[in-house]
């Protein structure tokens, strides 16, 4: 916080005696300010002799409050901002795209739920791929487990580019590669200062004017490994940290145009073995978009499922997807069929086992 | 002097045009289903509690629409209030595109209502456009979509700090706004306890001085009240502030939640209230939103959607409604 002399260099009209003023009300900063009544501290000052200064001094602080304000945006500037900053992004994969109605939307933290083996994390390394080969954009891949494969973001690449001879190839994957970079993060601290670093760079960059290759994606696999060890017990300080992680993750999309990619695995809620999101009941209002990953072991087909949209209506939409994850099949692109559901049973039954239980 | 003023009263001072526009300035809206049970007055705090997703959102978005609509616009009907709409966005994440969508959807209806002859010749432009872009703009007015989307005007806000000072300067902003021709109708936060586990860990903050006022819960929701209600004494408003809950319900059983009978009032644990007492105090409406089970469609038996209980807790209504959200909003089912 700043305390009230700092603003004094610019504005003389802060001087000793109005700070000493403020200091009797037990205000030492610009923010106190923002806790007490301006009205109030005005009807105190109009008992004093120097009245005039002081409340001149009050409405300029006023004033500093207002600059540190965002704009007030109408509804066709919110719309402006979205066509003209806000894309999608492709997830690599046709039928999740269709199904989020062109894939992931810059500025929107989405999430991926999931189970353990469910295609989380290869999820993941296909939508690092798609957006920097397709979109030719940078992306920052945040891993906490050490999951990150390059060899298999590799051949994510090399499935979908078209380019025969193997040399070429080679080239055009080492190109694409060269704009994914990998953080190893293992505590919600270092990625409070990786996040905070970015911020940095990011905001130097806007004002250095750097457009080439901007960071386009931010992968965090996986968020919740970060979070559920300082949360439990009846303290405020996990949850807290939890907000602020989802709220700078917010900001750093909304304000750099960044699509954010995070994953969460799922618990058991203890009542017939149903599982649900971990993370709990505050961490829901923080994402966007929440997706849903399941997997049947017999056919290793994969099932995504959305849980909220901002901007779909809110019904659920159900759609399969048979999503090859086999590392092996070097020509396997991770395709999607998408097989609208025909039969009521077999939805029903879907429904109570992946959507329910949130 | 009781008869002086019994005089003066009888005599009459005002005429009937200053009546009407005193009445007619504010006067009760009733706004869409499902906040349609109870009218609301300029003053109002009305609180709507539900998990995350319960439809919260859509239901400010709908009531945001009602407002921001002309009441009559080239001869055809709209119903809505010609009012701005402030909408605080705590959350951060409030979606245009769904505003601009619903908008369209009512803008289509409206016009399918004032003009029949017209929709019977084009029935079947108008069932694909909601989902086609392009195709809509041929039978909505653009000049009365942008007209109302400006009316709707949004402010993001990433921490206490923000809002607190976003609230202290709205008063002036409002007015600049409302000297372009049109008055603040509704006042929106969505959602109000966004901020509750950060602003509880700085209430651990010690601070050195002691009458200092630290930036903890209750300092922080006691500001942002007092705030508002300087805001209220001026401005002819309504609150609508949305409220996720925070915490899981214990002895929920998810087996009567099946069942989707919701009726019985019994059976609903006490939800558990974390908004400190200023808060609770400032709040006039309260209503709850559950999840009810799912609806089944008849005509599209393929596609489930989530039902919703809404329930009106003060003032406390016997009724419960039940709606779900498609894409034309949301349609009450029982």
């Amino acid at each position: 916080m700043a305390p009230l002399k700092q603003l004094e260099r610019d504005n003389p009209i802060i001087d000793a005696c109005f700070r000493d003023f403020c200091a009797s009300h037990g205000i030492l900063t610009a923010e106190d300010f923002l806790l007490h009544d301006l009205y109030e501290l005005a009807a105190f000052a109009e008992r004093l002799a120097n009245s005039d200064r002081l409340k001149e001094s009050i409405t300029l602080m006023l004033s500093l409050i207002e600059l540190q304000c965002r704009p007030l945006l109408n509804g066709m500037e919110l719309l402006e901002d979205l066509h003209r900053h806000k894309h999608t992004l492709s997830t690599g994969d046709k039928g999740t795209d269709s199904l989020l109605q062109g894939g992931f939307r810059e500025g929107q933290l989405t999430e991926l739920v999931g189970p353990s083996s469910s295609g989380k994390t290869q999820f993941c390394m296909q939508a690092a791929a798609s957006v920097a080969e397709k979109h030719v954009g940078r992306v920052l891949y945040l891993d906490t487990g050490n999951s990150f494969s390059p060899r298999r973001v590799a051949q994510f690449i090399c499935a979908s580019s078209d380019a025969a001879l193997v040399q070429t190839r080679n080239v055009y994957v080492q190109e694409v590669l060269s704009r994914i970079s990998c953080h190893t993060v293992y505590d919600i601290y270092t990625i409070f200062d990786t996040l905070q670093g970015l911020e940095v760079t990011l905001r130097s960059q806007v004002q250095m004017n750097v457009n080439k290759c901007r960071l386009r994606l931010l992968v965090v696999d996986s968020v919740s490994s970060l979070i559920t060890p300082i949360l439990g017990g009846s303290g405020s300080q996990g949850r807290a940290l939890m907000v602020a992680l989802g709220y700078l993750l917010k900001k750093l999309a909304h304000e750099h145009n960044i699509a954010i990619l995070v994953t969460n695995h799922t618990v058991g809620a203890g009542e017939g073995g149903k599982t649900k999101p971990a993370l709990g009941e505050t961490w829901k209002s923080i994402p966007h978009v929440r997706l849903m990953l399941s997997r049947d072991h017999r056919n290793s087909d994969c099932t995504i499922s959305i849980l909220k949209h901002t901007s779909l209506f809110l019904c659920v939409f159900v759609f399969f997807l048979a999503f090859r994850r086999d590392c092996e099949d070097h020509n396997s692109q991770g395709q999607s069929t998408m097989i609208v559901l025909a039969s009521f049973a077999i939805y029903a039954h879907l429904l109570e086992q992946c959507l329910f239980n949130q | 002097m009781g008869n002086d003023r019994t005089r003066g009263w009888i005599r009459g001072d005002e005429t009937a045009k200053q009546m009407l526009s005193r009445v007619l300035r504010d006067r009760a809206f009733l706004l869409l289903p499902p906040l349609h049970r109870v009218p609301l007055r300029a003053g109002n705090v009305v609180e709507i509690t539900g998990a995350s997703p319960s439809a919260k959102t859509q239901i400010l978005i709908q009531a945001a629409i009602s407002c921001i609509l002309p009441k009559t616009w080239n001869g055809i009907h709209y119903g809505g209030l010609g009012k701005l709409v402030l909408f605080l966005d705590l959350d951060c994440r409030f979606d245009v595109r769904r505003l601009s969508q619903m908008l369209k959807h009512r803008l289509l209806e409206a016009n399918r209502l004032g003009n029949g002859a017209w929709w019977q010749l084009e029935e079947s432009n108008v069932k694909t456009c909601t989902s086609v872009q392009d195709k809509s703009s041929i039978v909505y007015d653009e000049e009365l979509y942008v007209s109302c989307m400006k009316r709707f005007l949004c402010l993001r806000c990433y921490d206490s700090l923000e809002l607190l000072s976003s609230l202290k300067t709205l008063h002036y902003r409002i007015r600049q706004q409302e000297a372009c021709g049109s008055q603040v109708g509704v006042l929106m936060i969505d959602s109000i306890g966004a901020f509750h586990w950060t602003d509880r860990l700085s209430s651990s903050l010690a601070l050195e001085k002691s009458n200092r006022k630290s930036l903890s819960l209750t300092n922080v929701v006691e500001t942002v009240v007092q705030e508002m209600k300087k805001l209220l004494q001026v401005h002819s408003l309504v609150v609508i502030a949305t409220k996720a809950t925070i915490y899981e319900e214990r002895n929920f059983s998810s087996k009567d939640d099946l069942s989707g009978n919701a009726s019985s009032k019994a059976q609903q644990p006490p939800l558990r209230e974390f908004m400190p007492s200023s808060w609770q105090a400032f709040v006039t409406h309260k209503i709850i939103i559950r999840k009810s089970g799912d609806h089944q469609s008849v005509q599209t038996g393929q596609q489930s959607l989530s039902a919703y209980s809404l329930e009106w807790l003060q003032p406390q209504l016997s009724s419960i409604d039940r709606f779900i959200v498609d894409d034309s909003g949301i349609v009450i089912v029982s």
